[in-house]
């Protein structure tokens, strides 16, 4: 086991890794920016290091910075979290070789996973079912003839896309040439880079994601599926549940199955996350996250196994202390994500001093959270405060639980997400089971009618 | 100020009773170092120079009959180990414009340290092999 770990991260996720690391005996470094010098990450830890000025790149991006510390402190392994550096292959290449061990896969699955054309076709060889579509294109009319082979409607997506940019969706053939040149010009405006591709449009899927772990010899187990189906309109998570509900049972055992044979067809080791869309009985690999997730308490809180400390177990060389037969799930458990966000403003993000605050508590509830009353909410990071987590034997008990553990959340000072969700979970539709990721957006619109 | 290694347990109640008072006498007292022990309580005070945009009095406490002369502070800009010149800079020496103080070595790479323009070492806070944190104090130059 590790004598100290550097925790390259803040917020929430680096109490969390310092928790798993105090459980496991192992001492810690905390890194802060300037603007989180008074962050509860920065108490916890037993050491910490000032490594940049509020802005990411300065600080927590700032990998010469990171490095050093974790060299100065004599520290043996760095744990990444999520976010920042946490999918950065160059950065765990980097800690390699200053010996240190990156609590993550290599560098070689991280950089793999991280294209996502690069991921697709690895996927594809391994027998993982993919998205139907085309490798680049460079006219309308072979968007049309893929089109007319995958049949509409479609998705027309820049190469070097992200953030919606240079994507269209096709209804028809008489859509797709001034579909094409729109979102090829857009792609060229945006990214310098006009390449096409056309994919199958899935009209309102489910998104699952499945939780793997893999140790370093070669054993590889799922720890089953999670929910994520309710995003707001710019894809982010709000609401996660374990198990996904009401989902064939045929279905659920195919996803498992397939995330298993694609970790170990990639020898994947750590913790990750395979996401899919589900469509009815057709499931279609997304991407591959190689980190740990934000919603990974829900998985935790079905299965019972502490995910943060088995991938600091399995970076240290241990090997996995369970086999797949051990993994048994119980009851449900389901995460809201407390964010500094205005929902009546398209989730503007808040900053700000905050007030009072005051956490849910009492039987089968979770609060992962580095806030606390009159703590600052720096400009500059991710506008999450806090994840509320509850279990429950059943779905029904679980939202009824979380619907109280909402009505005992108070946080003043800023706006926060904590009504929306306490709205969405009692709205007839979330407790119907199987929404389609955009049930939300189309949820807002229907609250808030666009008058044109 | 940097305060250092405080157990959680003791956090809330450490700062609004002790730490608060004893950081006023530091201040208060003219010191630039102070460290404490007691049990698992570690506590470490360092004053931080006020930077160059606000210039104070050099080391003198408030109500010093001695005129103000303005001071920097530089500042470390990397994460690092201090590695003084041979032969080192010392206090009370005279820069004639801007010159090399020091380094920081971060991951093998020496980056500078310096005076940015001329005046007098007034305060080193930091000795040769000392590992620092970005932002911390590394020398006071009196203009």
């Amino acid at each position: 086991m590790f004598r100290k770990v550097l925790i390259a991260n803040r917020g929430e996720i680096a109490l969390r890794i310092n928790r798993a690391c105090h459980e496991l005996g192992v001492s810690t470094v905390a890194i802060f920016s300037e603007a989180d010098r008074g962050s509860l990450h920065v108490r916890h830890a037993d050491e910490a290091f000032c490594v940049g000025a509020g802005p990411v790149a300065s600080s927590y991006l700032n990998i010469a910075n990171i490095i050093s510390t974790a060299l100065i402190c004599g520290a043996d392994a760095i744990h990444p979290g999520y976010g920042f550096l946490a999918e950065n292959a160059r950065f765990a290449e980097i800690a390699r070789d200053h010996g240190l061990t990156f609590i993550g896969p290599s560098p070689d699955v991280i950089s793999a996973m991280g294209d996502k054309a690069t991921a697709k076709r690895i996927m594809q060889a391994s027998g993982v079912p993919t998205t139907p579509g085309s490798g680049i294109i460079a006219t309308p009319e072979e968007a049309l003839a893929i089109a007319d082979e995958i049949g509409y409607p479609v998705l027309l997506k820049a190469t070097a896309g992200g953030g919606g940019k240079g994507m269209r969706a096709v209804e028809s053939a008489a859509e797709m040439a001034s579909a094409f040149a729109t979102a090829s010009a857009e792609a060229e405006a945006s990214f310098k880079d006009g390449r096409m591709y056309v994919e199958k449009l899935i009209r309102s899927p489910r998104h699952i994601e499945v939780q793997v772990l893999g140790d370093h010899y070669g054993d590889v187990v799922h720890l089953g599926e999670r929910d994520c189906s309710v995003q707001k309109p710019s894809h982010q998570k709000l609401i996660e549940e374990a198990p996904a509900p009401g989902l064939d049972p045929a279905v659920r055992d195919r996803l498992h199955e397939i995330a298993v044979t694609a970790a170990r067809a990639v020898k994947y080791t750590n913790a990750g996350t395979l996401e899919f869309l589900v469509d009815g009985a057709n499931v279609y690999f997304m991407e591959m996250n190689t980190r740990i997730q934000v919603e990974h308490p829900v998985t935790e809180m079905v299965y019972g196994v502490d995910l943060v400390k088995e991938q600091i177990r399995i970076a240290s060389g241990e090997r996995l202390g369970f086999t797949q037969a051990d993994l048994i799930p119980h009851g449900c458990a389901i995460e809201v994500r407390v964010n500094a966000e205005d929902p009546e403003n398209n989730f503007a993000p808040a900053a700000g001093t905050l007030g009072r605050v005051e956490f849910a508590g009492g039987p089968g509830v979770r609060v992962d959270t580095h806030v606390y009353a009159g703590a600052v909410v720096p400009p500059f990071y991710d506008s999450m405060l806090a994840k509320i987590i509850v279990t429950g034997r059943t779905r029904e008990s679980a939202i009824l639980r979380m619907e109280r553990a909402l009505s005992e959340t108070r946080i003043e000072g800023v706006k926060t997400t904590v009504e929306f969700c306490r709205e969405i979970l009692r709205d007839e539709d979330f407790h119907r089971a199987g929404l389609g990721v955009d049930w939300l957006p189309n949820y807002l619109h229907r609250r808030t009618p666009v008058h044109a | 100020m940097i305060v250092t290694k405080i157990p959680d347990s003791m956090f809330d109640d450490t700062i609004s009773e002790r730490v608060r008072p004893l950081a006023q006498a530091f201040t208060e007292g003219g010191l630039t170092r102070l460290t404490l022990r007691e049990g698992d309580f570690e506590l470490e005070l360092r004053r931080t120079p006020a930077p160059s945009a606000h210039p104070t009095a050099a080391a003198g406490s408030a109500g010093e009959p001695a005129p103000a002369r303005p001071t920097d502070a530089v500042l470390a800009d990397v994460v690092g180990v201090v590695r003084f010149l041979r032969p080192p800079v010392t206090e009370g020496m005279s820069l004639d414009a801007d010159r090399e103080l020091a380094f920081v070595e971060t991951l093998g790479i020496r980056n500078p340290v310096r005076s940015r323009g001329a005046g007098r070492v007034a305060a080193i806070y930091v000795t040769d092999g000392q590992p620092v944190e970005y932002g911390q104090p590394l020398f006071a130059i009196e203009r």
